[in-house]
C-alpha cells in the first residue's frame, strides 16, 4: 500500500512530470518562471489548488455523477468546481490572511484555466485511483510542477542575459531550454521503475 | 468592402495572427498531440468545432449575459461544447478518442477559445464570430499539422500512419518524445518570427487580455523585450 | 441586489441549456459508444472463439474454480472464454482460452508474458480442437519446458473451469494438494505436514515413505494406495508392516555432521540406514559458479543431489532434489534419464556418463556433487570404524 503510494508520488513528480513530459500547464510554466520567487509562489498555489480540487472533484465524480448516471457532465462540472474553488480560496485568503494573499493571491486567478489542474482531476478518475491515491497523485503533480518551475527559473535568468540571435530571443530559446530539461527528466523513468519495479 | 472585411476576419487567423506560432496560445495541445499527423488533425478539427460553436452561441447571447458573470458563462458554454465533441468523437472515432485521451476534455481550458469568446464573439455579430472561429480554428489546425508533419515524418518515418520506407534508416526518434516537441516548437516560433520579420501583432491588442492567464502569458511572448513594458499595461 | 440575482439566474439558465444539449447528445451517442466498446471487447474474445455469437461476462466464486482463472465470459451457445494468469518460467503468463460447449478448445492466445524465449505467443494454436485428455500430447515448445507445462496446465484449468461452470464437478486441486489430501486421509493425525523421506529405495515393495512432521506416524505408498501407520502401530499389509517395523527400529538415523572432521563443505546432510547404506545430500556448483566457490553470475545456484550409496562405495540410487539451471537444461538434468546414469557406478566409474549436451557447467556440477558424496563417504566410514 505504502509502496504503491510512493511509486505514484515519485512517478508523478519525476517520470510523468506534467509540465515536462505531458505538456500540461505549459502556459504558466513559460510565463511565470522568470523569477525564482514568482515561480515558487505559482508552484505552491497550483499545488494547493490541485489538492483542493481533487478533494472535491473525486467525491463528486464517484458519489454524485456516477450514481445518477451523469458521467458525461464531468468536464463541465469539474471546470466550474475548480473556478469556484479558486474564487473561494482567493476570498478566504484575502479575508483571513492578507499577507499570504499578497504572496499567492495574484497567481490564483491564473490557475482556473491552468490545464494541469483540470488535467489532474480528470486523470485521477480515468486512471482509477482511489481517494488516497488521487490525493497523493495530485500532490506529486503539484510538486512536480513546482520543481519544474523552480529549476527552470534559474536557467531562464541566465538565458536572458546571453546574446542569442534575435529570432530565438524570448520564447523560442525558452522552449529549447525546456526541451533539454525535459530530456533530462526522461532519465528518471528507468530509475523509478527499477527501484520499485 | 463588407465582403473584404469578412474575408480578412477569416484569413487573419491563418498566418498573420496564427494563434499558435504568433500569439502563442494553446501550447499544451500543440506540444502534446503533434506526435502524429492523425492525432494533430483530429485535435485541430475538434478545437475548430468547439471554437465555432462557442463563438456563435456566445455571440447570440452577448446581449443577455451580464458582465459580472460572463467568464463563468463562457466557461460553461465552452465546456458544454467540448463535452459534446468528446461524446461524438468517442462514438464515431473511437481510435482518435483513445489517441487524444485527456487532451480532448482539456480543450475547455485552451486559451484560444476563451480568448476569442471574450475578445471577439462578445463584441461582434453572429456571422463574423463564426468566420472568426473558422479562421482561428483553421490556423490552429494548420499549426498543429505543420508541427506534427515535422515530428512524424522525421521522427517516426511515416505520415498519418503510412510508412515512408526511405526515411526509415534516418529517423530521429527523439522528435516524437516530449523534449523533441518543445525543440520543434521553439524552432518554429523562431522561423515564424523571421518570416513575419517580428511584426506580429502584440498580444494585449489582440485576444490574450481576456484569458485569465493573460498576465503571465505576456511574459512568454515571442518578443520578450517588449513584453516587459506591456506587462505594466495589462 | 436585483442585478446579482439576474446574473445568477442567467448563469443557471445557460447551465441548464448546456445540460439539455449534453443530455441530447448523450442520448444519441451513448448507445453507439456502448456498442463500440462491446465490439472491441468481443474482438479479443472472438479471436479464441471464432464461431462465438454473444458473450456475457460471468461473475464466479473464486473458491470453486482453479486458482489461475481470472475472468470468465459465457458464450450464447454454451461455450466459455476464460482468462487465466499462471507462472511459466516467470510469473505473469496470461492466457485467454475459448472452450466450446462440447469441452474442446476453440482457441487460445497469450495476452501477456515475461517468458525468455517468447515462443509462447503462437503456442495456443496447438490446442485448437483438443480435449482435456489430449492437452498433454501437444508438441512442446522446444527448450521451454516450464512454459509448455504452465501453458498446458492453464488450458486444462480452463477446460475444468468450463465443466464446473456448466454444473459438473472436477478435481481442481494441484498435484501437491492431492498428495497432501491423500496423506491426510491415510493419517489424519499428521495435521497437514509431511516430509518425504526418500528412502523408499532401501525398503523393498514400497514406492514412497512420508513421515508426519509432528511424529504421529508414517504413510507408506504402494502404487495408488496410501497406508497410514501411527507410530508404534502396525498394518495389515505385509510390505507396509515390514517397512514400518524397519523404520520404527530407527532404521534411518541422522548423522551428526559436527562429529566429523574433514567432511566436504558441500555435504548438506547424511543419514545411515540399518543395512549400513548411506543417504547423502550433496551440492554441486550449477551454472554461474566457478570452481565450486566463485560466483561469476549472481543467479548461480547449487544443485542438490541425493545419493544413496553402499558402504563399499557403490551408488544405489540418485535423485535431483533441487536445481535452478537455465530453462531447457534444468529440465534435462532433472530427468531420471540423466541422473539415473549414476546408479550402480563407483568412484572409479562415475565419470563415465553421457553429458547433457550444451551444458558443460551443469554436467560438471553433477560430477562434483557425486565426487563430494564419495569424499563424504570416506570420512563418515572412517568415523564409524
Amino acid at each position: 500500500m505504502l509502496k504503491t503510494l510512493i511509486v505514484i508520488l515519485l512517478s508523478s513528480v519525476l517520470v510523468n512530470n506534467y509540465v515536462l513530459s505531458r505538456f500540461l500547464g505549459i502556459c504558466p510554466f513559460l510565463g511565470v518562471s522568470k523569477k525564482l520567487d514568482q515561480a515558487t509562489g505559482m508552484g505552491i498555489a497550483v499545488t494547493a489548488v490541485m489538492l483542493l480540487a481533487t478533494a472535491v472533484t473525486w467525491p463528486i465524480q464517484y458519489f454524485i455523477l456516477d450514481k445518477v448516471g451523469l458521467g458525461y457532465m464531468q468536464t463541465i462540472v469539474f471546470i466550474l468546481v475548480i473556478a469556484a474553488l479558486v474564487q473561494m480560496l482567493e476570498l478566504l485568503l484575502k479575508r483571513f490572511s492578507p499577507s499570504l494573499h499578497k504572496g499567492l493571491g495574484v497567481y490564483l486567478p491564473l490557475i482556473t484555466t491552468n490545464c494541469a489542474v483540470l488535467g489532474v482531476a480528470i486523470n485521477n478518475i480515468t486512471d482509477g485511483y482511489n481517494f488516497l491515491e488521487s490525493m497523493v497523485n495530485s500532490l506529486g503533480v503539484g510538486l512536480g510542477f513546482l520543481l519544474a518551475m523552480v529549476l527552470f527559473s534559474g536557467l531562464r535568468s541566465r538565458i536572458d542575459e546571453t546574446n542569442i540571435p534575435k529570432p530565438f530571443k524570448g520564447l523560442a530559446s525558452t522552449l529549447i531550454a525546456a526541451s533539454f530539461i525535459s530530456l533530462a527528466f526522461m532519465g528518471f523513468a528507468g530509475i523509478v521503475d527499477n527501484i520499485f519495479g | 468592402m463588407m465582403k473584404n472585411n469578412n474575408l480578412s476576419v477569416l484569413l487573419k487567423g491563418l498566418i498573420k495572427e496564427n494563434p499558435v506560432f504568433v500569439l502563442i496560445l494553446g501550447t499544451c495541445p500543440t506540444l502534446a498531440t503533434t506526435t502524429n499527423v492523425t492525432g494533430a488533425f483530429g485535435m485541430g478539427i475538434a478545437a475548430l468545432v468547439v471554437l465555432v460553436c462557442s463563438n456563435i452561441l456566445i455571440s447570440l447571447l452577448r446581449k443577455i449575459i451580464p458582465d459580472s458573470v460572463r467568464i463563468p458563462c463562457y466557461i460553461v458554454v465552452i465546456a458544454g461544447f467540448v463535452t459534446i465533441v468528446q461524446m461524438v468523437v468517442h462514438a464515431f472515432f473511437p481510435s482518435l478518442y483513445d489517441m487524444l485521451g485527456v487532451y480532448l476534455p482539456l480543450i475547455t481550458v485552451n486559451c484560444i477559445i476563451l480568448g476569442r469568446a471574450e475578445m471577439f464573439a462578445s463584441k461582434n455579430t453572429v456571422g463574423k464570430s463564426a468566420l472568426d472561429g473558422i479562421g482561428m480554428g483553421l490556423g490552429f489546425t494548420l499549426a498543429l499539422l505543420a508541427m506534427s508533419t515535422i515530428r512524424e515524418v522525421f521522427g517516426a518515418a511515416s505520415f498519418a500512419g503510412v510508412a515512408i520506407p526511405f526515411l526509415e534508416p534516418y529517423k530521429i526518434e527523439f522528435l516524437t518524445k516530449a523534449p523533441g516537441g518543445m525543440l520543434v516548437f521553439g524552432c518554429m516560433i523562431a522561423l515564424v518570427y523571421i518570416i513575419t520579420k517580428g511584426k506580429a501583432p502584440k498580444k494585449t491588442s489582440f485576444s490574450c487580455a481576456a484569458c485569465p492567464n493573460a498576465a503571465n502569458c505576456l511574459t512568454g511572448c515571442s518578443d520578450a523585450p517588449d513584453a516587459e513594458t506591456e506587462k505594466g499595461d495589462a | 441586489m436585483k442585478k446579482s440575482v439576474l446574473s445568477t439566474l442567467t448563469l443557471v439558465g445557460i447551465c441548464a441549456v448546456m445540460a439539455i444539449l449534453l443530455a441530447l447528445t448523450n442520448f444519441i451517442t451513448a448507445p453507439i459508444i456502448k456498442q463500440n466498446q462491446e465490439a472491441a471487447a468481443n474482438k479479443a474474445l472472438l479471436e479464441v472463439m471464432p464461431n462465438g455469437e454473444k458473450f456475457e461476462k460471468v461473475e464466479f466464486d473464486a473458491e470453486t474454480l482453479p486458482k489461475t482463472v481470472t475472468e470468465v465470459y459465457k458464450e450464447k451457445n454454451g461455450g466459455y472464454v476464460i482468462t487465466l494468469t499462471t507462472t511459466g518460467y516467470n510469473s505473469g503468463l496470461v492466457i485467454m482460452c475459448g472452450i466450446n460447449a462440447d469441452g474442446t478448445v476453440s482457441g487460445a492466445v497469450c495476452l501477456a508474458s515475461q517468458e525468455t524465449l517468447g515462443k509462447e505467443k503462437t503456442y495456443g494454436d496447438e490446442f485448437v480442437g483438443k480435449k482435456s485428455a489430449e492437452v498433454d500430447a501437444t508438441d512442446t515448445i522446444s527448450g521451454a519446458t516450464k512454459t509448455t507445462t504452465a501453458y498446458r496446465n492453464a488450458i486444462k484449468d480452463a477446460i475444468n473451469a468450463s465443466i464446473i461452470l456448466g454444473g459438473g464437478t472436477v478435481d481442481i486441486r494441484s498435484e501437491e494438494e492431492i498428495l497432501l489430501d491423500n496423506l491426510l486421509a491415510a493419517l489424519p493425525a499428521g495435521e497437514g505436514k509431511f516430509t518425504n523421506l526418500f528412502i523408499a529405495e532401501v525398503i523393498s515393495g514400497i514406492d514412497a515413505v512420508y513421515t508426519a512432521d509432528n511424529g504421529t506416524g508414517s504413510v507408506y505408498v504402494i502404487g495408488d494406495e496410501f497406508y497410514g501407520v501411527p507410530t508404534g502401530g502396525t498394518s495389515d499389509n505385509e510390505n507396509v508392516a515390514a517397512a514400518h517395523a524397519v523404520l520404527s527400529a530407527s532404521t534411518v538415523e541422522d548423522i551428526d555432521l559436527s562429529a566429523f572432521e574433514g567432511l566436504p563443505k558441500r555435504l548438506v546432510s547424511a543419514k545411515v540406514t540399518a543395512t549400513g547404506n548411506y543417504i547423502l545430500e550433496v551440492e554441486g556448483a550449477g551454472f554461474g559458479i566457478m570452481n565450486d566457490e566463485e560466483y561469476i553470475h549472481s543467479s548461480g545456484e547449487y544443485i542438490i543431489v541425493r545419493v544413496s550409496i553402499t558402504p563399499d562405495g557403490k551408488i544405489i540410487d540418485t535423485l535431483t532434489v533441487y536445481q535452478a539451471e537455465s530453462e531447457g537444461i534444468g529440465d534435462a538434468c532433472a530427468k531420471e534419464s540423466f541422473y539415473g546414469q549414476f546408479d550402480g557406478k563407483t568412484e572409479e566409474t562415475y565419470k563415465d556418463i553421457d553429458a547433457i549436451s550444451g551444458a558443460t557447467y551443469t554436467t560438471n556440477g553433477y560430477l562434483k556433487a557425486i565426487e563430494n558424496a564419495f569424499a563424504a563417504l570416506k570420512v563418515l566410514k572412517g568415523g564409524n570404524e
